[in-house]
């Protein structure tokens, strides 16, 4: 259960775009202060950590994608990216509770307002961790001339969230202290889990986006 | 003077002042009296609370709610707003029972079960709180069955269900139909809200109505609760 340090710089604007404000629109003094003041703090409040597996694929059948030890992945859009592929990162990360316990209180005692901007600092710093990892396995797959995608997590896409617990399963034991709840969803709540696909260069993998080629032009995750 | 202070109070609720040391959406407002002083000072200087209710609280809310639809403000600007309504509202309550204001009407409010996300509906509960409403909310993933049991004890006008997940807004219908299958359906108007729902999924499972945001959700409960 690897640690990161508490240097995830989060950017400004990103939290402004998430509790609602468009780009071009200058928030209140109030606002801005209170913004400020929890990107000074947060790293207090913040205990990040991750872990991580690369395994070797084993075959690819159309929506099922076999990553060994009889566990087999669910997706047909993540199977035309696997199958391009020689490997796969399965991952989880965390920015521990007690930030989520802070924004609990905060909404229990009707500071909403404070509750909602530090919620999205939390998800934020969760993104940005999510990101590092990425890094991470970009850099592991260059080091073996391979190529590394984008990260893919159960709930989006045609990927059922109900494969968490397949994928924690993946992780060999070692959920960094992420736990699942009896409908899939991860405690603490500011985590993320997912894949990387990993890949001879000139497959098309690292810039393999599902979106490109999916109807559902209002999906809130869609990425462009 | 009674006009002034409740003036005041109605444009510091806009604002979104809590405290004198609060800032607002205007610059150099920090030192100046927030709505908790100008409340209790009202309060000190004999002001009707319903007066500070009606035409402080309820009227500054109408413009916030307005200046968000005209896209003035944004989700923080009336959340900053509404957190002083729900301070004010704190101050007020020991008056309350004496000046003879009653609450608008009783509403619980849960997250169903399976399901953690609050942001949405701790939105809806300050603004349905900022509006008059006696909100008593259950939290977040919430069983069926306790959201069953809290009807039948608080007795509710209204119950709010929210949900972000398609994978969890299937257990708003299994809440009505528990609600039914104990006898209670009829006896509470059901608003539902959240990212994935919509009014034809409202319709589908026999809710009464759907919230697209805060300030539609309260506006759903007014028109429910008799057009008020």
């Amino acid at each position: 259960m690897p640690a990161l340090n508490n240097e995830i710089d989060i950017d400004k604007q990103r939290i402004l775009n998430r509790i609602g404000y468009s780009d071009d629109y200058e928030p209140s003094a109030r606002i801005n202060s209170l913004v400020d003041d929890y990107i000074e703090n947060y790293h207090d409040l913040i205990a990040p950590s991750y872990s991580y597996r690369i395994r070797n694929i084993e075959s690819v059948d159309g929506n099922r994608i076999d990553i060994g030890n009889s566990l087999v992945l669910e997706s047909r859009k993540l199977g035309s990216l696997l199958e391009r592929c020689e490997m796969v990162a399965v991952f989880a990360l965390t920015i521990g509770n007690y930030l989520e316990d802070l924004v609990a209180y905060l909404a229990e005692n009707g500071l909403v307002l404070q509750a909602t901007v530090l919620d999205a600092i939390g998800s934020g710093t969760a993104e940005k961790l999510a990101v590092q990892i990425e890094g991470k396995i970009r850099i592991i797959a260059g080091i073996a001339g391979m190529v590394a995608s984008w990260r893919f997590s159960p709930g989006y896409c045609d990927w059922e969230v109900s494969q968490q617990e397949l994928l924690f399963r993946a992780l060999d034991g070692d959920t960094t202290g992420i736990k699942l709840t009896d409908s899939m969803l991860m405690i603490p709540r500011k985590s993320v889990s997912g894949i990387i696909g990993i890949g001879l260069p000139g497959n098309d993998i690292e810039n393999y986006n599902p979106c490109n080629t999916c109807l559902k032009k209002d999906c809130p995750g869609r990425r462009r | 003077m009674s006009g002034d202070i409740i003036e005041a109070i109605k444009e510091n609720v806009i604002q979104g002042r809590v405290t004198r040391d609060d800032e607002g959406i205007e610059e150099d407002t920090i030192g100046q009296p927030g709505v908790t002083e100008l409340v209790n000072e009202a309060l000190a200087s004999g002001v009707d609370v319903s007066d500070i209710i009606n035409n402080g609280l309820t009227a500054s809310m109408t413009v916030v709610g307005q200046k968000f639809e005209n896209e003035e403000y944004y989700i923080p600007d009336m959340l900053a707003s509404a957190e002083a309504v729900g301070v004010a509202m704190e101050i007020l309550k020991p008056h309350l029972a004496k000046s003879g204001v009653k609450p608008r009407g009783k509403i619980l409010i849960a997250t169903v079960k399976g399901d953690m996300h609050e942001i949405g509906k701790n939105i809806v509960s300050i603004l349905l709180r900022g509006a008059g409403y006696n909100v008593i909310d259950l939290g977040n993933d919430v069983e069926t069955q306790d959201i069953v049991k809290a009807v039948r004890e608080e007795k509710p006008d209204f119950l709010g269900l929210s949900a972000l997940l398609t994978s969890t807004m299937v257990n708003m219908e299994d809440t009505i139909k528990a609600l039914k299958e104990n006898g209670l359906r009829d006896k509470v108007k059901i608003i539902i809200g959240g990212a994935p729902v919509s009014q034809e999924y409202a319709e589908r499972i026999g809710a009464d109505g759907y919230g697209a945001d805060g300030f539609h959700a309260v506006s759903m409960i007014e028109t429910l609760n008799g057009g008020d």
